[in-house]
């Protein structure tokens, strides 16, 4: 691939949309919130709280999840999968960051959590390991590019203290993966039973594997498929498999949780519809689906299984943030137009800017050669 | 010593007067007054009211109709869920009794409104530079010697200012002076670990049908702050742990695919 080449009708659009986005955020800058949004007192949190926050995290936990598979589970046939995951993981918080500049009332203080401490505050750490992590991805694809323009010597010291942040990525991820959750423990008494939960910590973090490791699947195939390469046939049926094995533990930590908790399950309405859609359609059907090797063999399963899953991430999170809330007030809440721009112009920039990397980038060049001792 | 306000509900006769001066008090603007299914005006608190009468008509089991005039307000708690998930500390629990914020910290996550167990902080949603807005408590007043503004003006002591653990005293002497007038309970001596604002009703705030409208009764007597509190106390722990897993799986899971190697070559 060259960057001289037309741009073609994928991109056009895509960029068409990043400009609606812009224009949307403006508004948003200057008319505020409420001539924006559909947000309210009773709803003040709503589709960018849901979707590029809490989904948008889960999806970008490829980067931390295969960087524990390589270097700390030693599976370096995995390894052609390591830096795309890099690379949509640093987008995917970079996309967050934006979206949630956003939805701040005030977004010029977004620096405020560095400088005035709330230790007591989840979301405080949520800020400071989000911060960081960005920051660890970021200097991980400087890195990559450290290489591209040849400077060895760098790229060698760089990966002599690559453990360091491999181990930093790990425990950041850890913790703002489970505290994303572990936010809505101050909320009992407004959430369904179905989603508050005491364990909902750690729920977060199996499911923020799950998401990392589907968007990792789909987003091999994909661009397989956009630059017409050979997708990774070899390789990828061994990671769903894990992948199914992950859907598996999850899908039992949930029926624990809610059997010890004597959540009300067999009830018919529309916050259990989509319970049952989030439990048995994306978590149960996409592990069934990818434990067969006859599926996760071929691309439409993969991209079936991953698909399914990556789908439940996003559903839980929606679930947890707006369907389990949405019981417990009279009014109802629907995004507005720009609201709904705004989030999809998110995903647009990200899949342009992945797109130059994937041009520009040696993203599919091993690093191991020169691994961490 | 830590200040408080006895709200007797049942000397309250719904003249509004407590909502007048908290808006020329905090210069607040006003709201045009709309016809709806209630006589509650306006219907809800928001960031230009801070405080309301919620007009109730309830059937009592004999058939009887009956009014309650029950005044809304930031609760003002012992140990507030707000302050607690700050994640900038813009909200702090003065030892005198107001829960104070501060404008100059507040980043307007929103957090303070999804955590607040009563719904209270109020978002400034019309505005482009938006912030939390609730009732002060007026500590500036009470920085005084003056007591809140809603307080001075209400005509028929319904609304009582003093110390905490007087206005509890009074409140259970007026319980058990006229048990037939009063719920047998001060709504805010112990739920979420106390409040600043303490109700006597005429009957529960289930009976009043408030129980899911500010007024819960099934937020038990543990600050809700505890819960964010009680995470926040794992996290230097689950940091070492898994850092320190990383890094033993790092060495152990290289040295053994050396040794396979080796073993590989042996052959």
């Amino acid at each position: 691939m060259t960057g001289k080449e037309p741009i073609s009708l994928g991109r056009k659009i895509l960029y068409a949309i990043c400009g609606l986005g812009l224009l949307s955020a403006l508004l948003r800058l200057f008319l505020g919130l409420g001539a924006t949004t559909n947000l309210n007192d009773a709803y003040p949190w709503g589709l960018w709280i849901s979707f590029d926050v809490l989904a948008g995290v889960a999806l970008a936990g490829g980067g931390f999840t295969m960087a524990a598979t390589i270097y700390i589970f030693n599976l370096k046939k995995f390894e052609p999968l390591l830096r795309p995951a890099k690379l949509s993981a640093f987008l995917g918080y970079l996309m967050f960051i934006i979206g949630l500049t956003l939805d701040l009332g005030q977004p010029w203080r977004i620096y405020h959590p560095m400088i005035m401490w709330n230790p007591h505050s989840v979301l405080f750490e949520v800020a400071w390991c989000v911060m960081l992590y960005t920051t660890v991805l970021a200097l991980d694809l400087f890195i990559i590019g450290l290489e591209r323009y040849g400077k060895e010597s760098w790229v060698k010291f760089f990966r002599d203290i690559y453990l360091v942040l491999v181990v930093a990525g790990v425990i950041l991820s850890t913790l703002h993966q489970s505290s994303l959750g572990a936010l809505y423990l101050l909320l009992p008494e407004k959430m369904s039973d179905l989603w508050y939960s005491q364990a909902i910590g750690p729920l977060f973090f199996t499911s923020a594997v799950i998401g990392g490791m589907s968007v990792i699947v789909l987003e091999s195939l994909i661009s397989a498929w956009a630059y017409k390469r050979k997708p990774e046939m070899s390789i990828l049926p061994s990671f769903a498999k894990g992948l199914s094995l992950v859907l598996l533990v999850y899908f039992c930590m949930k029926v624990t949780d809610l059997y010890a908790r004597g959540a009300t399950v067999w009830v018919f309405d529309k916050a259990h519809f989509f319970f049952y859609l989030e439990l048995f359609g994306t978590v149960a059907l996409p592990a069934i689906l990818l434990s067969f090797p006859e599926i996760r063999n071929t691309q439409r399963g993969l991209y079936l299984g991953a698909g399914l899953s990556a789908f439940g991430v996003v559903l839980n999170r929606f679930n947890v943030s707006l369907t389990s809330y949405g019981g417990y007030r009279a009014f109802s809440y629907f995004p507005s137009i720009f609201e709904i721009i705004i989030t999809i112009s998110l995903i647009a920039a990200a899949i342009l800017i992945f797109d130059l990397g994937t041009r520009y980038l040696p993203l599919y060049k091993s690093e191991l050669s020169g691994e961490a001792g | 010593m830590s200040k408080a306000m006895l709200i007797d509900t049942t000397k309250c006769i719904g003249c509004r007067a407590c909502q007048v001066a908290c808006k020329s008090w905090n210069d607040l603007k006003a709201e045009r007054a709309t016809f709806s299914e209630t006589w509650s005006n306006p219907r809800f608190l928001s960031s230009h009211q801070y405080n309301r009468i919620i007009f109730q008509e309830i059937q009592r089991p004999d058939g009887q109709f009956q009014w309650h005039f029950i005044s809304r307000r930031c609760m003002h708690c012992l140990d507030p869920a707000c302050e607690s998930v700050c994640p900038v500390g813009a909200i702090q629990k003065l030892k005198d009794g107001p829960v104070v914020y501060d404008d100059g910290r507040c980043i307007g996550c929103r957090y303070c409104m999804m955590a607040c167990p009563f719904q209270v902080p109020k978002f400034e949603w019309e505005s482009a530079v938006p912030l939390v807005r609730k009732c002060t408590f007026c500590p500036e007043r009470q920085a005084e010697g003056l007591a809140p503004a809603c307080a001075t003006v209400c005509p028929t002591g319904a609304l009582t200012f003093g110390e905490r653990s007087q206005l509890l005293k009074e409140g259970h002497r007026r319980i058990g002076a006229n048990p037939g007038r009063y719920h047998p309970e001060v709504y805010g001596e112990k739920i979420v670990g106390g409040t600043s604002k303490l109700y006597l009703t005429a009957v529960s705030f289930e009976e009043l049908g408030l129980n899911h409208r500010g007024f819960r009764t099934d937020l038990g007597d543990v600050p809700y702050g505890i819960y964010g509190r009680q995470w926040m106390a794992k996290v230097p722990w689950v940091a070492l742990t898994v850092g320190g897993l990383a890094v033993g799986l790092h060495y152990i899971n290289k040295r053994r695919a050396e040794i396979q190697a080796q073993e590989h070559k042996e052959d």
